[in-house]
């Protein structure tokens, strides 16, 4: 009975402890952008900063996502070639295909590696300045972490995140039509020409609006996390899983809200 | 406020959680002297330390530096007080992805319009008042623990700043390097540089500091010189000194 009363009682103050470190971490990261919004347009601008970090979170992005993209094309070919194989239904593949990557997949898989391998980099890097006293001394210095560490990177990744996530759309299907000849006897021309006929511009522009938004939720996530690392490089450690667990939950769930807005938005058809 | 009063504290608190580490400080630094901080672990001294350049905020009263109340400044406000008071911090803190050369230029970047060979000049002559001339293209990690204080130190005098904050600048430092740290913060004093000291290393701070304040129950216990401390009949003070009370 002790030991049940005990265990409900670390629950509960688990519960507690998530709660409040829930509502700490949606304070702390909207004061954030708030700072960063607010330092945005104040002199001086480190562009050489921005450039450094667009090179470094995106050129060296580019193979985790396009071979997620390529990989993902190819399954889904695969899956629903053979599935709707069964009932006739082969020649649709293209666009299945180009319909679930455009809108669905090509953001969010691209997002969810970005979160992982951007995320997790921002916040360890930020969070190691942070426990060796480097984020102290820029400010020792005269000047602004805000401006040195968290502009250039959030930027970056709100311009990042929609210019891989094209070219993951584009590789993704590409992929998908590579598989589809192969496998499926699909011919690529065809498979083009279905693919690119049944997506609207709104299918495009929908999945890419998503990524500005979640670029947002990745960068500003793992600089919040980074620059409030506590205690040495265990710190440094759980702030790189927190920003990379949390950017990911937030990625799947703005992902419905940002949908079902730009869907009310614009196609209202699709409300009824 | 005295007229050879540089940086004031007054009546501070500080409370991290629901600990008080300053219960009442008041401490006045004093125009070209060296200032040294001691106390046990938790005592408060590198926290006040902070305070003197707005690292860290009082809970409640205030900090002045030449006359300014710096505890109300924003970040903003406080780039004109970082500018003439600097801070060495105690593993250097130095930017890792930075070469020596770039992180002596750093501040220079920011807050001169000194070109490239200027710059570069300023970088070679200060790294050779603290021995480490030749060391500009190394990276920190490429130093030893006391190259890399020397580099932090060399960063904070490039800007020529009125007053130096050291943390526990000689801590876990060899002979040698202690020595070349001592010799630069008595140079800084002949040049007239204000400098407070955090240290627990007091053998060696004695010989250069001039007036030492004693932290003890987040206030100040004891303030006096070298001779009135080392004198005191108070066996706290004596205590902590020769090592047998914390």
């Amino acid at each position: 009975m002790e030991r049940a009363k005990a265990f409900i009682s670390l629950t509960r103050h688990r519960w507690v402890g998530a709660v409040v470190d829930f509502f700490e971490f949606i304070g702390g990261a909207m004061s954030l952008i708030y700072q960063t919004v607010r330092s945005l347009f104040k002199p001086p601008f480190y562009f050489g900063l921005f450039i450094e970090q667009l090179f470094s979170l995106g050129v060296k992005s580019l193979s985790l996502t396009t071979i997620t993209a390529i990989s993902t094309g190819m399954v889904m070919s695969l899956q629903f070639g053979i599935g709707l194989e069964r009932f006739g239904g082969k020649l649709y593949v293209p666009k299945i295909v180009g319909l679930s990557i455009m809108r669905e997949l090509g953001p969010v898989l691209t997002c969810l590696m970005l979160a992982g391998r951007v995320g997790a980099g921002i916040a360890a890097e930020i969070g190691s300045m942070n426990v060796t006293q480097q984020i102290d001394a820029i400010r020792a210095l005269g000047t602004d972490p805000i401006k040195k560490v968290v502009i250039p990177r959030v930027l970056a990744m709100i311009i990042l995140a929609p210019l891989l996530t094209a070219l993951a759309d584009i590789t993704g299907i590409l992929g998908g039509m590579v598989l589809s000849w192969g496998e499926l006897n699909i011919h690529p021309e065809f498979y083009f020409h279905e693919a690119i006929s049944s997506l609207t511009t709104s299918d495009f522009s929908v999945g890419i609006a998503k990524t500005f938004f979640f670029g947002l939720i990745i960068s500003v996530t793992a600089c919040y996390y980074g620059l409030n690392t506590k205690g040495g490089t265990q710190g440094v450690g759980q702030s790189t899983t927190r920003a990379v667990v949390t950017s990911c939950i937030l990625i799947t769930i703005f992902d419905f809200i940002l949908t079902k807005v730009f869907m009310m938005l614009f196609e209202r058809g699709f409300s009824g | 406020m005295a007229e050879d009063t540089l940086i004031e504290a007054r009546n501070i608190y500080k409370i991290f959680g629901d600990k008080a580490v300053h219960d009442g400080i008041d401490l006045n630094v004093k125009r070209g002297e060296i200032l040294t901080l001691m106390g046990g672990s938790g005592s408060g001294k590198s926290v006040l330390l902070r305070m003197f350049i707005g690292l860290e905020k009082p809970t409640r009263g205030k900090i002045f530096y030449n006359g300014q109340c710096i505890s109300d400044m924003t970040e903003e406000q406080l780039v004109s007080v970082r500018k003439k008071v600097a801070y060495v911090f105690q593993y250097g803190a130095l930017f890792d992805s930075f070469t020596v050369f770039e992180n002596l230029a750093y501040p220079l970047r920011e807050h001169t319009t000194l070109s490239e060979s200027e710059i570069s000049d300023k970088v070679a002559e200060t790294l050779q008042k603290v021995g480490l001339d030749g060391t500009q293209e190394s990276l920190p990690s490429d130093l030893s623990g006391g190259m890399q204080r020397r580099v932090g130190v060399a960063r904070s005098i490039i800007m020529n700043p009125e007053v130096i904050l050291y943390d526990e600048p000689t801590t876990g430092l060899d002979p040698y390097n202690t020595k070349q740290i001592l010799k630069i913060i008595t140079q800084l004093k002949e040049q007239g540089v204000t400098s407070v000291l955090v240290t627990h290393d007091m053998a060696s701070i004695f010989s250069v500091t001039d007036r030492v304040a004693f932290l003890r129950g987040g206030k100040i216990r004891s303030l006096g010189n070298v001779n009135e401390i080392q004198s005191s009949n108070d066996p706290v003070l004596q205590g902590f000194i020769s090592g047998e009370m914390m």
